[in-house]
Formats: C-alpha cells, structure tokens, sequence
C-alpha cells in the first residue's frame, strides 16, 4: 500500500492504494467518485473516461499509483460550477437514453472541444470513436455537440 | 407528440444518476458466480485452492437452497444452479462472496472442477439441422388452401440463418440482496426489465426461508433490450441466497467477459422457405415456412419467442396457401432468451430476403414485386386474423418515393459498371404485433395504481421500468396531456414491488401502448366521472377527498380471441408497421460493406414524444445494422470471448444518415414501437448488397470473411 496525492476535481486528495489498484477502482470505491462508470473493465467502452492532465484517458487501464501528483478531472468537476454548454445541449436534445455512456462521452466531447472549439462532424465522430453506446445509435449525441458549438466558444 | 424533455435528462449528464454499482449499504460484501466452463459433463469434484482462509467466504450450490431449485418463469425448466450435472458452457455452480473484490477473484480463478465429460452439441449449424434435439411444443399454423400446384410455378428454395445476438447493454448485469431476519424479508435492489419475475424468483429459491421478497429497481438501469428480462431471476435467487447464508447484503455485478458469456442471447435461426410463384400474376401462391430456433439448454422464454417467430414469419404478404412450422433444437449452450424484436428479426431475415430472390428470378424490381403481393385490407394473416389497415402498403409506397429509390436504382446501375466497387439500394417491410401474444394480455391482467395528492401531485405506481428508453417520461406524459395536468405535478416512481402493483413485465412493445393507454383512460376517465376541466383546481376545493388511491385494472377487448392450440384468431390486437429503404457502397478491394443510409417509414400509431419516438428508431436501426454487418460469437470457443474486442457493435464512426417519418400520427392509439426497428433493417441491408454486387448471401452477419468465402466458393448463390 502506499499513499498517493493527487488534484481530484480541483481538489488535493490523499488515499491509501495498492500498487495493481486501477484508477477507476479508487475513484469509485475510495474517493466516492461514481460518474466514471465500468462498461468492460479493459478499455474497450470508454465510460470510465476521466481526464488526467487535460487528456482524456481510460481510467480502467491507468494504475492509480500512476497518478500521484496528476490532475484528475470526472463529470463532477466539469459540473461543479453549473454545466457547460455542451452538457447542456445534450440535455435539451435528449442525447442519452440509459446515460451509462454518458459520463465518458462528455469527457471525451470536452477534451475535443478545449483543443478544439470549431470541430467538423467528423472529427466528433472521431473523438467519440472510442466511446461505446448502445441505446442511440450516436446520432443526438454527435448532433448535440455540433449544435452546442452554434453561437460561439464552447466553455 | 410533444418532445417533453426526459425528467432524468439532467442527472444523467451532471454525473449524478445512479446505477446499480453506484450503490453500496453498510457491511456490504461482493459477490461472483462460478459457472461451468464445460458444455455437458457430470462434476466429479471442485477443489479450493489452499492458501485462502475458506470460512471467510460465503459459498452457496444448489444444496443450499431452501425452496426449489427452478426458476419460476417463464418456462419453469431451467435449475438456478447445477446439481451434479452441467447442461450448457455458463451454467452455474457456486455462488460465492467475500468482503474484498480482489481477494474473491483471485479465489474463484484458482478453483479447479473436473468434470466427466458427455458429448454436447455447441455448434448452431450442428444443434439446428439434426432433428433429434427438437424440444419443448411444436407450433403449426396451417393455412393451406386446397391449391394445385401448375407445372409453370417457380419454385423458390433458401435456408436462411442468423447468429447469436449480445444484447451489449453498456452496463452489465447486477443485483444486490439485503436479508433482514427481522421481518423475514429478502430486499433485492436490481437493474432489470421485469420485478415481479425477479420477485417469483426469488421467492422459488428461498420457499420457506423467507416471508417475502421485495424488489426495487436502481435509479438508472444501463440499458436492457430484452437482455435483462430473465437473466436477473437467476442471479437475484443466488446473491439472495448468498444474502441469507452470509447475514450480509451482497452484491453481484458481472464482469464484462462473464456477461458476454453467460447470460442470454438471441436465438440463431435456421429458417427454410419454399415458395411457388405464378409466373403470369407474378403472385406467390404457396410458401411452406420451417422456422427453427436454437434454444439453448433450456426452454426458458423460447417458447413465446417462438410463437412471435412463427405469427411474423410469411411477412407482408398476401400468399393463399401457408403452411409454418415452428421448432425448439436444444444445445448445450446458454439459453437464449428475450432480445428486441423476439424471433421477428429471424422471421424477416428469411421472408424479407426470399422476396428479392424470387423478384430476381422473376427478373422484376422487388418494389414492385411487393407491391404485387402486398396484403390489403380484408386479406388475412395465416393465423386468419383479417388485414383491418393498409397501412404496410402505405409506409413501403413513401420509404420509396422518399428515398428516390427507382432514380437510384438507375443511377447506381449505370455507375456500377463503370466501376469496381458498387453502389447499392435495398427495401425491406415488416410489422409487429404490439404487447403479449394472444391471449397473454389477458392472462397478465396488469394492474397500475395511481395517488392524487392534497397538492394534485399524481404519483403514478407502475411495475414498468425504465431502461433509458424514456418509459417513465412517456407513461406520465399520456397522463398529464390526457387531462392537462403539469407536467411537473406528475411522476411515475421508482418500481418496488410492496408499493407498485404488477404492471407485467416491462417488454414486448407494450409499455406505452398497454399501459400508458390504461393511464390515458384512466385520467380521462376521473376526468369525465369527477366533472373537473382542471385537476388542480378541483383538488383544492375537494380537499377532504385527497389524497385518495385508485387502482385500474386492465380490461380486455371482447373482440380478441386467440386459440392457443391451433395458433388461430387474433394474434395481436394491434400492429406496428414500417417499410425501410438502404443505401450501401461495397469496397470490392476489403469486401466491405459501407453503409451510407437508412430511410425509416413507420406507422406506430401516435407517437407520444417523438423525440423518444426518433431515439427508438435510430437506437434500434443501429443494432439492426450490427446484426447484418458485424456482430457475431464464436460460440464454439466461449473461453476467449473477453467483451467488445470479440464482438463489435458499431461506433460512432460507422454510422449512417438516418431519416425517420411517422405516417398516420392523428391516430388515437399509442402503439408498439420499441422492437419493431430492429427488426426490418437488417434485411434491406443485405438486399442492398445484394443489388450492389449481385451476390445473393442467405446468412447474417455480411462480414468481409462471409463475402469473400461466398465470391470464392464453387458453389455461391449468384442469382
Ligand atoms: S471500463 Fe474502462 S474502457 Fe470500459
Ligand atoms: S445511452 Fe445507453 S449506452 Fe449510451
């Protein structure tokens, strides 16, 4: 076990960790983070999305170790002060049906948009490429991050 | 058919709805399954790995179980665990828990079980061509006409076959049982379509051991498609048991490759088809349906999948003599059960693809061929059920003149021999018959109860769950447009079985069309016998009357009757219809199919919210689409199915233009509409293929590998 820092949703947390512990098991079962979801548990789906430094990454495959001193950044932060346009577009849009997928798509629309604020279709498409849905079909949820660019930046 | 905006809409994107595994409860430990990693075979021994502390863990088999060990619904054949015998590859044989996750995989992974093997039949062509594993009731549906067969006829032989279907719902199974001695009840949180048969479940397995069974479901429920209708009895008896033996709440979620591997599927098919044609009328007269699913080891849900099957499987067409026979073939596979659409995907992969093999013999467009053969009004289904609505017809007539169909055609003729790739455009048309088979919504006799608060809150009681497919917004949307209500005076609640009476299990279309039209009348009904224009209004001079409980009862139609033993009468009260044009472009170089877009013309009736209406549609278009393209199990090795790497749905980036139109929306009913997407595209994503490259391919999914076999292989079916 070894204690580890790290910036958790603007937040410095310290949390005991076991050296093979991933970063979505100590989210979810020791920081009480629950938005990171586990769909497949070997970075197949994409819904344990988190960001580490700005990138978004699959925390089902980082050692939590990894991350000592990192920046980590779930849904509940991006949320924290009020959602952002995209999330929001996606809430009048009826984008998700079950929503298990929805906590890494919005990491991943969110990471596009931050390098990106003017993305073609196409490149959402491919920035949710690693991102599994089931219920969709993808179409609201590509329509609504290319609707929440209409009227300008994208914060 | 408003676009209310869904009421969970908002905590979903915020991070804050909660799934199954959000969940724990005070002294919670976790669960897992040890199943069978042998497809027939009789266990002679398990052996604990040594270096583990035993009495730590909680471990419970079929000699535990205090009630019986079958599980109630639907068919009553399938054990919850294996005695001494192991029928199918997943089947389960211990229940195991401990307080660490880590400690109790590390566990189960060193436990060693031999088994005698028997011999098993893991291969769906093998288990489905030997009529010796035929199983459970046969259906007929005998429609034959006294017809003599003219010398001239062209007789049209297929044999179609579909694969396994995962249902691939993105979050997998799961159920958490808490025991209280106290009263003697076993609570069962879970994510699954059906409460009450997780309840008779859970009941079946504990019998005396315990007063009652409560089920509640979670918050969100990560999607379902059929997959999350039985499976859950099964894993809720055990982690029950697990509950009870250990004192504490346990709870199971499977792991990915787990779920992939031992809950259930679609059935495979095997769907052979004779037809004889006039040459003169271009008029099929006869068609002779053998309709076989691969069942699994059990029977399970497939007999009702099987009577859907079988009523969908002449399609839409006028044909005088049918004759379907409907088969179960057992294997020692896990057994498959409910998946959207339930046998009709089967049904119209066979009929719908057998119409363009008959419109090429008789070198004629398939849109006019079903033009020719199309049913009409006053016609009647093989089950002698008369045609009331032209409404096929319509839907097919606007999906082509929408899609330029004819003008494509021409086009992507020309351009087709110009080039090695090809350009191609496909049709399909089907139906679906909304809510239970026959009788069965009779003999649900589904129940709803509703609570008129002081403040003229309604709550509304409903054992309906919803699985993202927007269930609860709808059924409170028919209430509050019905009489005008709030929308925010109005909500359905959580399902929990000692508050929320039995609604019926939450599949086959009929959450909106049977139970959202029971709130419609109901509220229309108060409405007309309490004399109010405003609810609200009333409540507030009728105080002492409130809060007040109603209970509403389902009332079935006089006029539908069905005769279950010879499949004869009204299959189904009211039926959905759709007719669907393709387009693909085939890259001759990789074999791959590109599909480029579907055109969707549906007649459900009144779409509620069409919002949720469009996301059926698209949801379902997609999983129809993975069917034709990508998806398929090799099931003969399930060892190495490990999750999406083995199987692939479509991503983001595969997905083509998708145009939906609803005809007939001035309609006073809300039918079916959950299934009936996925079950027509698939069909005229092959018959696009078809046209593209004239290469006729009988069986799903249209991967390079089954293309480049069918282009290389002596005896291919170009036609
Ligand atoms: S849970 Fe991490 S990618 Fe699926
Ligand atoms: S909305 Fe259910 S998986 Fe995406």
């Amino acid at each position: 076990m070894k204690q580890i820092k790290l910036n958790l949703n603007g937040e410095i947390r310290s949390v005991l960790v076991d050296p093979t512990e991933t970063l979505l098991d100590v989210l979810r079962d020791k920081l009480g983070i629950k938005s990171p979801k586990c769909g497949c548990d070997r970075g197949d789906c994409g819904a344990c999305n988190v960001l580490l430094n700005g990138r978004s990454v699959r925390s089902c495959l980082i050692l939590a170790i990894e991350t000592d001193g990192q920046e980590v950044v779930t849904v509940e932060g991006i949320s924290q002060k009020g959602l952002s346009r995209v999330q929001e577009t996606m809430i009048n849009k009826n984008a998700f049906q079950c929503g298990f997928c929805a906590p890494g798509i919005i990491i991943s629309a969110t990471e596009l948009l931050n390098n990106n604020p003017h993305p073609t279709l196409e490149e959402i498409k491919e920035a949710l490429s690693g991102n599994l849905c089931r219920c969709t079909g993808y179409l609201p949820i590509l329509e609504a991050v290319r609707e929440s660019l209409e009227g300008g930046k994208n914060e | 058919m408003r676009d209310i905006r869904k009421f969970d809409a908002r905590p979903k994107l915020d991070g804050s709805w909660k799934f199954l595994d959000d969940i724990t409860y005070e002294g919670m430990i976790y669960g897992q399954l040890l199943y069978s990693t042998c497809h027939h075979g009789i266990i002679k021994k398990i052996q604990f790995p040594k270096d583990f502390e035993l009495n730590e863990f909680t471990i419970v088999s079929a000699k535990d179980i205090v009630g019986k060990n079958l599980v109630p619904e639907p068919e009553p054949d399938q054990p919850f665990m294996a005695e001494d015998k192991v029928s199918h590859f997943g089947q389960i044989i211990l229940g195991i828990a401990h307080p660490s996750k880590r400690t109790l995989i590390s566990f189960i992974k060193q436990i060693q079980i031999d088994y005698q093997e028997l011999p098993a039949i893991t291969d769906i062509e093998e288990c489905l061509e030997n009529e010796d594993n035929v199983f459970g009731r046969e259906i007929i549906i005998d429609h034959r006409r006294e017809i003599e067969l003219e010398s001239n006829w062209i007789h049209s032989h297929e044999i179609y076959y579909t694969p396994h279907q995962e249902h691939a719902y993105m979050e997998p199974q799961g159920i958490i049982s808490i025991w209280n001695p106290a009263d003697r009840k076993m609570f069962v949180k879970a994510t699954c379509q059906c409460p009450y048969f997780v309840k008779h479940a859970v009941e079946a397995i504990m019998g005396k051991a315990i007063n009652e069974a409560v089920i509640e479901t979670s918050e969100g429920i990560g999607g379902a498609f059929g997959g999350k209708e039985d499976f859950p009895n099964v894993l809720a008896g055990i982690t029950s048991l697990l509950a009870y033996k250990s004192g504490k709440p346990v709870k199971i979620m499977l792991d990915r490759a787990d779920d992939f591997k031992i809950t259930t599927n679609r059935h495979p098919s095997r769907i052979e088809l004779h037809t004889y044609t006039d040459p003169a009328t271009k008029k099929i007269m006869k068609l002779n349906v053998d309709y076989r699913l691969d069942a699994g080891a059990y029977q399970t849900l497939s007999p009702v999948v099987l009577s859907r099957g079988v009523l969908h499987a002449s399609g839409g067409y006028n044909i005088p003599d049918v004759y379907i026979r409907g088969r179960l073939f057992r294997s020692n596979t896990p057994s498959n059960g409910a998946f959207r659409g339930f046998g009709v995907p089967q049904a119209l992969a066979a009929i719908e693809a057998h119409a363009d093999k008959i419109a090429s013999q008789l070198n004629m467009d398939p849109y006019d061929f079903r033009k020719t053969n199309i049913f009409k009004v006053g016609n009647e289904f093989p089950s002698t059920q008369k045609i009331t609505e032209n409404h096929l017809e319509e839907c097919l007539d606007r999906v082509v003149q929408k899609s330029d169909y004819r003008k494509k055609l021409q086009e992507f003729k020309e351009w087709n021999v110009a080039h090695k790739d090809k350009k191609g455009i496909g049709i399909s048309m089907g139906y679906h018959g909304g809510g239970y088979t026959g009788n069965g919504e009779k003999i649900l006799n589904s129940k709803i109860k509703i609570i008129i608060e002081k403040d003229a809150k309604v709550k509304i009681f409903v054992s309906s769950t919803d699985m993202g497919q927007g269930a609860h917004t709808t059924l409170a949307q028919m209430f509050f447009e019905a009489i005008k209500h709030p929308r925010e005076k109005c909500w359905v609640q959580l399902p929990n079985t000692s508050k929320t009476p039995d609604s019926g299990p939450t599949v086959a279309s009929r959450t909106i069309y049977i139970i959202g039209t029971m709130l419609q009348k109901f509220a229309l009904k108060i409405k007309d016998e309490m004399g109010f224009t405003n609810l609200e209004e009333y409540v507030a001079s009728h105080q002492s009357d409130f809060p007040r409980e109603f209970q509403i009862k389902f009332t079935p139609d006089p006029t539908v009757s069905f005769d279950d033993n010879n499949f004869r009468g009204t299959a189904y009260k009211d039926y959905s219809w759709a007719a669907c044009v393709s387009e693909i472009y085939y890259h001759a170089d990789t074999y791959q199919i590109e599909l480029k877009k579907i055109w969707n013309v549906l007649d459900i009736g009144h779409p509620v919210n069409l919002k949720i209406a469009e996301g059926q549609v698209e949801g379902g278009n997609i999983q129809a689409m993975g069917y034709a393209l990508t998806e398929f199990f090799y099931k003969k090795d399930f060892g190495r199915m490990q999750g999406f790497t083995d199987y692939s749905i479509p991503l983001s980036l595969d997905i083509p233009e998708i145009d939906i139109e609803f005809i007939h929306t001035d309609s006073d009913v809300a039918k079916g509409l959950g299934e009936i997407p996925m079950d027509y595209p698939a069909p005229a994503i092959r018959n696009a293929f078809h046209n593209a490259a004239g290469i006729f391919i009988n069986e799903y999914p249209l991967t390079p590998e089954r293309i480049f076999k069918q282009i290389s292989s002596p005896k291919n079916h170009r036609i």
